[in-house]
Formats: C-alpha cells, sequence, structure tokens
C-alpha cells in the first residue's frame, strides 16, 4: 500500500493514496517524513521561496533517506510569469534566482544532475473562442493552445478552419497515427485536437479566472543540460539516468517555463515531440520523460475528464491519474529515490521515487503539502 | 436613480456605477452593464460547491460573472470579484441562456450553480437563465453572501431553489473591518427568508482571531432558523489582502464544533485537504448516512451514499435532503 500524508500546517492525515481512506502507520522513516512536512510548509506558488522550499525539502529529505536517485521540479518561475505582468529584466532576475536554487541543490548534494527546461514562454496574444460551437470544445491541463472537439459539426469545422489563429485541425485518427506505438492509449482522445497558433489560447467553456499573459512558447526542442551524455529527444532522458544510475549518484531536475532561449545552463537541443507535434508544461511531457516513452494519449489534452470522475474513481489526492503509472525512472530503480517539487499532484505519480513531497495546490491555492511513501522496505 | 438589488442601494445617477460596477442607470433604468457575460462555466461535483444536502452526487455547471457587493479582504476569487469587472471581460465567455442550457446538456449537467461572485450582481441575466433552466428541467441552486434587498431576495427564491447562504461574522466590528460591510443585520433577515424560500445551507469561513470567538453565536443563530440547516464552516485560506495570516488551528476548531453538533447536527468543517468532518451522521442514530472527501478548495466529492431515499438505512430518522442521490453520469448520453 502507499501512503500519502497530507500536512494542511499544524495538522496532518495519513491515507491510502488508491482509496483515499484514512490510515494510521508508524514507522522511523515516516515519522522523519512527516516531521520534515510540519518543518517544511509550502510558502505558495506565487511565493519567491517556492523555489528554495524545493532544494530545502529535497536537502532534508536526502539527509533522512540517502537516496540515489532524486528527481526534482522548480516551477514557480511558470506561475508568476503566466499570470503576472514582468518587465524583461523582471523576468531575467527570475531565471537567474532559479538558476542559484538549482544551483545550491547540486552544489549541496553533490548529486550529478540531468536538469531539463519544460520550454519557454511567450506573451499571451488572444483568445480564440470555441464556446459557442455546436460541439463541445474542451481543454485541459492548463494547455489551453490545445482543445478537443467533441461531436463537432461540419459548420465547426468550416467555421474553425477559417479561422487565422487556427494552426491546425488534428482528426483523432491522424493524431493516432503519428504515435502509432501508443494507441493502447488512445481511447480517450477527442474526435479532433485543435491547435492554436503561437501566442493563442481557446476559450473553451471553464473556468477562466486568472488573467494569463504568457503562454507556453513554441517548443519542438528542449534544453538539456548534463555532462552524463547525449539525448536527442525526451524520450532518451530516462535512458541517461538508466545507464548511469548503478555507479552516479543524479538528480534529473525539471525547470518548468524554460526553452532554449533562456536557459542558463550550459545546454544542448533535445526533441520535445515528433513531426507537429510538441509537449507543453502538462502530465504527459512529464510521464514522458520519467518512462522514456511518449506518453500523449494517456490523459489527452481535450478529453472529458469529468466523466471519469465518478465515485468509484480511486487516487483522490492525484488529479486526474486513475491508476499508478507503470515503468517510471524511479521504479525501476534498485537503490533509494526521492522526488520534491512544486508542481501539484503529479510528482509521486510522474517519479515512481519511493517518497516523495510536493506542494498540494489546487487552482494555485495553497492547501499545504503532499508526501507520498511508496516504498518502505529499503530501510 | 437608486439601484434596489442589494442592501447598499446605491446611487446610479449619471454615471455612477455603486459598488458592484455591475449595473448602470439608464433612463431612468437600473440596466446590467455585462449581461450573459460569464467568467465561469465548468462541469463540477455539487458537493464542491459546497451543497451537501442537495442532489448528491450529481454533476452541476458551475457559472459566475464579475463583481461583488462585498470586499471581504480574504477573497479566494478577487481576481474575478474585486476587480473592475470592463476591465476583465476580455476573459468573459458570451453565451445566451438558451446557449448556456444547451452546454450544460452537453457536459451531462444535471444542475447550474452560480458560484465565484455574487449572483445579485447579474440578476437579470439569471431571471432570463432560470427560464429557459426550468423548460429544459434543470434545478438552479447559488451561493450568495445574502446581502440582498427584500426584493432581491424575493428574485433570488424565484431563480433558484437552493441556497448557500454566506454568514461571514454577527459583529458589526468583523463585518466593517473584513467584509466592508456596516452590519450583518441585512443578511441575517434573508438567511431566514431564503430558508424559507428554498433549500438553505449555510457557510461561515473562520478568520483567526477575527470571528473565531462567534462560531458558537453564529450556530445558535443558525440553529434557531432551523436546527437542520446544514452548515459550512471554512477554514479560511489566507489569500488576497490577507496573504501571510495564520492558517485558523484545526483542531481549536474542531473542539468548539464538537459542541456544536449537540444542537445543530449537519455541521461540517473543511476547506482543507482530508478533513474528518465532511461525512453526513444521522442526528438519530449517528451512522455515516453520506460518506466524502475533502480536497479543499471546491474539490470536495461523494464517496458514497448510504441512505435509503432520504432516511437512515439504520434507524429510519428522516434526513435533509434536497432532491434525490443522482448517478455521477446520469447525463451522459448512452454511448
Amino acid at each position: 500500500m502507499s501512503l500519502a500524508v497530507i500536512d494542511a500546517r499544524e495538522w496532518q492525515r495519513m491515507f491510502d493514496l488508491r482509496t483515499g481512506v484514512r490510515v494510521e502507520e508508524d514507522s522511523p522513516l515516516l515519522r522523519m517524513v512527516t516531521e520534515l512536512q510540519a518543518r517544511r510548509p509550502y510558502p505558495g506558488d506565487f511565493d519567491d521561496a517556492g523555489n528554495r522550499w524545493v532544494t530545502d525539502t529535497a536537502l532534508d529529505l536526502i539527509a533522512g533517506y540517502d537516496p540515489s536517485f532524486v528527481f526534482l521540479t522548480y516551477a514557480w518561475q511558470f506561475f508568476v510569469a503566466r499570470y503576472s505582468v514582468l518587465t524583461e529584466s523582471e523576468w531575467a532576475s527570475m531565471v537567474s534566482s532559479v538558476y542559484e536554487e538549482v544551483n545550491r541543490f547540486v552544489a549541496r548534494s553533490g548529486f550529478t544532475p540531468v536538469i531539463v527546461g519544460t520550454g519557454g514562454m511567450i506573451p499571451f496574444v488572444d483568445f480564440i473562442d470555441v464556446t459557442r460551437l455546436d460541439g463541445l470544445a474542451l481543454s485541459t491541463h492548463w494547455s489551453a493552445r490545445h482543445a478537443g472537439l467533441h461531436d463537432g459539426s461540419r459548420r465547426d469545422l468550416e467555421y474553425l478552419a477559417a479561422l487565422p489563429e487556427v494552426e491546425r485541425i488534428v482528426p483523432r485518427d491522424e493524431f493516432r497515427s503519428l504515435f502509432a506505438e501508443c494507441r493502447g492509449d488512445a481511447f480517450r482522445i477527442p474526435e479532433y485536437l485543435l491547435v492554436a497558433r503561437p501566442g493563442y489560447l481557446f476559450h473553451t467553456v471553464g473556468g477562466a479566472f486568472r488573467k494569463v499573459r504568457r503562454v507556453p512558447a513554441p517548443a519542438h526542442a528542449i534544453p538539456l543540460a548534463t555532462t552524463l551524455g547525449e539525448a536527442s529527444a525526451i524520450t532518451d532522458v530516462r535512458g541517461l539516468v538508466d545507464s548511469r544510475i548503478s555507479d552516479t549518484k543524479i538528480a534529473l531536475i525539471v525547470v518548468e517555463g524554460l526553452g532554449m532561449d533562456d536557459f542558463p545552463w550550459p545546454h544542448r537541443r533535445c526533441g520535445n515531440g515528433r513531426g507537429w507535434f510538441y509537449y507543453e508544461p502538462s502530465d504527459a511531457q512529464y510521464l514522458t520523460l520519467t518512462t522514456g516513452r511518449h506518453k500523449v494519449f494517456e490523459y489527452p489534452t481535450g478529453y472529458k475528464y469529468f466523466k471519469e470522475d465518478t465515485e468509484e474513481k480511486e487516487y483522490p489526492l492525484s488529479g486526474f491519474f486513475t491508476s499508478v503509472p507503470e515503468d517510471t525512472v524511479a521504479s525501476g530503480i534498485e537503490a533509494r529515490s526521492i522526488a520534491v517539487g512544486n508542481r501539484s499532484m503529479i510528482m509521486h505519480m510522474a517519479s515512481g521515487a519511493d517518497i516523495s513531497i510536493e506542494c498540494f495546490a489546487r487552482n494555485l491555492f495553497n492547501q499545504g503539502t503532499l508526501a507520498v511513501v511508496h516504498r518502505m522496505d529499503k530501510v | 436613480m437608486q439601484c434596489t438589488y442589494c442592501e447598499w442601494r446605491c446611487e446610479l445617477t449619471g454615471s455612477r456605477l455603486g459598488v458592484c460596477r455591475m449595473y448602470a442607470g439608464e433612463n431612468g433604468v437600473v440596466r446590467e452593464r455585462f449581461p450573459y457575460r460569464w467568467s465561469s462555466s465548468i462541469p463540477s461535483k455539487v458537493e464542491s460547491v459546497p451543497f451537501y444536502h442537495a442532489w448528491p452526487g450529481s454533476r452541476c455547471l458551475v457559472i459566475g460573472t464579475a463583481g461583488c457587493n462585498f470586499r471581504c479582504r480574504y477573497c479566494s476569487n478577487s481576481f474575478v470579484a474585486k476587480q473592475d469587472p470592463a476591465a476583465i471581460q476580455d476573459g468573459m465567455v458570451e453565451l445566451t441562456p438558451p446557449e448556456l442550457i444547451r452546454k450544460a446538456k452537453q457536459m451531462g449537467c444535471h444542475s447550474i450553480v452560480f458560484n465565484v461572485n455574487e449572483p445579485a450582481v447579474s440578476l437579470p441575466s439569471l431571471v432570463e437563465l432560470a427560464q429557459e433552466a426550468r423548460a429544459a428541467g434543470m434545478p438552479m441552486g447559488c451561493l450568495t453572501n445574502a446581502y440582498t434587498t427584500e426584493e432581491s431576495t424575493e428574485m433570488l427564491g424565484s431563480v433558484f431553489s437552493f441556497f448557500n447562504a454566506g454568514l461571514k461574522g454577527l459583529s458589526a466590528a468583523f463585518n466593517r473591518e473584513y467584509i466592508g460591510i456596516p452590519s450583518a443585520e441585512p443578511v441575517v433577515r434573508n438567511i431566514r427568508r431564503l430558508a424559507a424560500l428554498g433549500h438553505l445551507e449555510v457557510t461561515t469561513p473562520i478568520v483567526e482571531s477575527a470571528n473565531d470567538g462567534e462560531i458558537e453565536e453564529i450556530a445558535r443563530f443558525i440553529a434557531n432558523v432551523d436546527p437542520e440547516i446544514p452548515w459550512h464552516v471554512f477554514r479560511l485560506l489566507p489569500e488576497d489582502e490577507m496573504q501571510g495570516a495564520c492558517y485558523p488551528n484545526i483542531d481549536a476548531i474542531a473542539r468548539t464544533l464538537e459542541k456544536v453538533r449537540g444542537y445543530l447536527p449537519y455541521v461540517y468543517f473543511h476547506n482543507f485537504v482530508g478533513s474528518d468532518w465532511v461525512n453526513t451522521l444521522c442526528p438519530g442514530c449517528g451512522a455515516v448516512v453520506i460518506e466524502r472527501f475533502s480536497l479543499g478548495c471546491g474539490g470536495d466529492r461523494l464517496c458514497s451514499f448510504n441512505g435509503q431515499g432520504n432516511r437512515c438505512r439504520s434507524c429510519g430518522r428522516e434526513i435533509r435532503l434536497h432532491g434525490e442521490k443522482i448517478a455521477w453520469n446520469a447525463g451522459e448520453a448512452p454511448s
């Protein structure tokens, strides 16, 4: 059983991760984790201490568990840039801040880093209103550059085709054939995938609360900084870790919102998709990084996520996820592993690490932290 | 000319727009400035609104507009509710009432619930929407701060059949300092009226060292109106102007609520992940009639419904329920 511990500041509860049923277990390892959660409350997604929290929590967890593999995410700059008006110098200062924070982790931990940027950001241009179509357009995963179209009419398709802001209308079969090896996951794909031109977002039904200022930039390639070797594609990064983990302590570090142009470490180009498709910061990009296989269709953008959110749905603390993904990077490592990040509800699923601690935020509201212990048998 | 939608009764003469900035005076008539423009139209669990005793398990279309007549210092939706509504219209979607109902059906929704901001700031649009919803057999509910005039409270009653009214505090000092209104008297008056007009639940956010001393007084007031009213006590998330403030202590509030449960049986304490206070217990025998899981911030979900209709399966006592249990995918077209 995987255990989940919620820390809501001065208050903790332990659950079975799968069922959400409250449990009470105790061990020195669990005490180490829960005490760390109590000691390190999450400052919040927009707080400039959010990235420092990642480093500090990871260093504490290393001190308490002595892992050989670490998976980290630094996301503060992505959240702030998405919703704030920033000058170029303010953005440069934020990039500098995340650079120092990651370097502090590397210097203090002594781990060999594999640092990946998820892609840069560009100013938001405008919305493409698809709320009045005959069919139903949906966006998911913050990735409103993509939308799924369900039950679209001929009139919808003609209307969309005439919009210069729409880059591409991809029928389900065409999308499927681009990632033919992923057919098993393809049952959730909408009838059409709508792709907006850079800077534009589909305005679908849904919550359009906060005013978006920046959106993910086109990112056919993402930056990769490591001394471990070369990875020409996002699916090769996992292999770098696998090939050296037996003799090297490795930290796979994801830095959100940074692309080829603003990545502050010396880096190489790493392909971030296939053909016309490239990943935006999303569950799919994380899973592709950590499994070494394309995961475009597992929880595809624009799918009818709400249909699956029944009373029977398991993993209530894990967002869209309906099961623990198989063969993720840390799940295949014999040695100990941890994950820490300020991207909510994904670290424990995407990494497969023995222990993960992540912020628990919903719609950017800070609800505390979530620790997940998948493995207790390595101590 | 004077606006009569809420108790501010703002003067709308000339270019004056009033507190909520959602109405303007035009040719002697109060005109809605941004009709049919929605900040939100998203399918959601009715429990997440929160409604714990209305159509349990159902999927509702949560809608909202812009603007508010309150200035709560801790507002979680300040980026919609506190902004100048004119300045955020580019982020809104425009859907006429028939279009909105069609979208609700496409998303398999059973009801429509106004959330996000205050419905009194968009009442003309909601009156029209209610006509369409009624024709489509879709119930409508809302969250309201209940600062409406007596006249518009009746309008709320004509639009919505289930309400969750915010009762943020009773003391004038708290209401002045944290909410920006002179007193809670109109709210108290309207809560009594809403309880008569439809199904009513009440929500109170607890602000550490501000209204936590009023918990029992508020509970007694609600029990006096009707002891079967479900009461949602929210642990405040220090947002907006209160960023950096203390998170209220969960255990301390829970201790106070244990006493309250004796005379207000449907008391809930949530807005934090994993709360133990989200199940409906039978007031007669204590059996768990409805089991839920809370993710905080509008993330509550039904886990199991153990009632027999609106009765406790163990002792047969009636449980306050507006509507029956609805399966989550009941509104989906068969595939």
